[in-house]
């Protein structure tokens, strides 16, 4: 492997992406290379500093809303629309009787609580002043910090690492109960981690991504991405507008320490 | 029966103001992104706005040729990247001159074997300001500045080859090369 080569997979091999093969050789060629070691350490520098300071701004609303307006789907004209109303209403009396009649109420379909709610959670510590309120100085100084503030004690065996670091922890309440908090960071994505007792939950029924050991529900919405598991007696909900792929990464790095 | 509310550009062509065709609901969610790479890709939020309105007019004229089911985040910077090159192409003789790439690596930093620069560069590189980086952004070349900024949206590079029209293994050799000649361009802002 040339120094070409090597510098070219530096990246991949940071991110986990390399094959063993690739990352074999790689690796012989570091050994070997200070060049190239220094380079890795040059790049990884890079990433941080412009995930850490680049500014990263939003379209102006003005945008969002011209834009909305004018390629949102068409609706009829106003007066379409009531003569189809007083028709549509004059049916539905109708209809409405015998069916009162033939099925019982239901609720009105609604989105699943438990993604509701993480997103509803990650949003909070989006919008904080203060996401973490423990500072990540390695998991060995988050996870002691949950001691007394929550009834059981988090298993995230994963410590963060150049791909996922750990920027800190906080508490949550998760639905009726609270939250272990962990803050990580995807190049410019925040991806928060919820750990919560398990029990009694509207779990989604159908799981079938793998996470770790065990299988997880992966749902979208409102942009969000959300990753639910359980373990043992604990929930986890992974939130992030990242790439879904990198919420199954993490999620099985939390499941396997990494 | 007919139903008139399949034919919604049928039932009412007197009362109903000409309606554009919509977008999926869906690529709004890559607004924010999609501006981003637009106001650094032209330096001006005027200018990045029109670039953005412009995508999704296009992305509206041509989503027939967009296959659901495959990947509309690509699919959408591509046509923005595109539009921001042909406008580059039709501004060629102005004043304002930007590199679009080559295929030199040269163009875009060495990639042979530099001297070890020890710590030094390490502390150069952590004394930068968001305004050194996003001057120093502004001189690579307008794929090297695409490519470091998808990067940096999570873009995996498959993705990126969508984008830029190249194979993967393309995206992995104008990644390395863009991301050295940034490091390069911030060691002289840090000096």
């Amino acid at each position: 492997m040339d120094h070409r080569e090597a510098r070219t997979q530096l990246v991949d091999r940071r991110r986990g992406t390399l094959d063993a093969a690739s990352r074999a050789a790689l690796e012989t060629h570091l050994a070997g290379c200070e060049a190239c070691r220094h380079e890795d350490a040059a790049d990884a520098e890079l990433s941080k500093l412009i995930e850490e300071r680049l500014p990263r701004r939003k379209a102006p609303a003005s945008l969002r809303r011209s834009l909305e307006a004018r390629w949102e789907p068409p609706k009829a004209p106003r007066a379409m629309r009531l003569a189809r109303g007083f028709a549509a209403m004059a049916a539905g009396a109708a209809l409405a009787v015998v069916v009162l009649f033939l099925f019982r109420p239901r609720p009105p379909p609604s989105e699943d609580p438990m993604l509701t709610e993480a997103v509803n959670d990650h949003l909070r510590v989006l919008y904080s002043e203060h996401p973490v309120e423990v500072q990540s100085g390695g998991i060995h100084q988050v996870k002691p910090w949950f001691e007394g503030r929550v009834d059981f004690a988090p298993v995230v065996p994963f410590a963060g690492d150049d791909d996922f670091p750990l920027q800190g922890g906080s508490i949550a309440y998760f639905l009726d109960r609270k939250a272990a908090t962990f803050v990580f960071k995807r190049r410019l994505h925040l991806i928060t981690l919820f750990v919560f007792r398990a029990d009694g939950l509207p779990w989604p029924a159908i799981a079938t991504v793998p996470v770790g050991d065990v299988r997880g529900t992966l749902e979208s919405s409102r942009g969000f991405h959300t990753l639910l598991w359980r373990k043992g007696d604990l929930g986890y909900a992974l939130v992030s507008d990242a790439d879904p792929k990198d919420l199954e990464t993490l999620a099985g790095k939390v499941a396997d320490g990494g | 029966m007919l139903h008139l509310d399949a034919f919604p550009s049928y039932d009412a062509p007197v009362l109903r103001e000409p309606v554009a065709p919509p977008l999926p609901r869906a690529a709004f969610e890559h607004l924010d992104a999609l501006y981003r790479l637009a106001r650094r890709l032209t330096g001006d939020d005027d200018e990045a706005e029109d670039l953005v309105q412009e995508t999704f007019a296009r992305a509206v004229d041509k989503r027939a040729q967009f296959v659901p089911g495959t990947n509309l985040r690509a699919w959408l910077f591509r046509i923005l990247r595109n539009l921001y090159i042909d406008g580059w192409r039709r501004a060629k003789a102005s004043p304002v001159r930007e590199r679009l790439d080559d295929e030199d690596p040269a163009a875009e930093g060495t990639v042979g074997v530099e001297p070890l620069r020890g710590d030094e560069e390490l502390e150069r590189l952590r004394a930068v300001v968001a305004d050194d980086i996003e001057a120093a952004l502004r001189e690579l070349s307008v794929d090297a500045r695409t490519i470091v900024l998808l990067d940096l949206e999570g873009f995996t590079q498959e993705e990126l080859a969508e984008v830029l029209g190249c194979n993967v293994g393309t995206v992995k050799s104008r990644l390395s090369r863009a991301r050295a000649k940034l490091r390069e361009l911030l060691r002289e802002y840090a000096r």
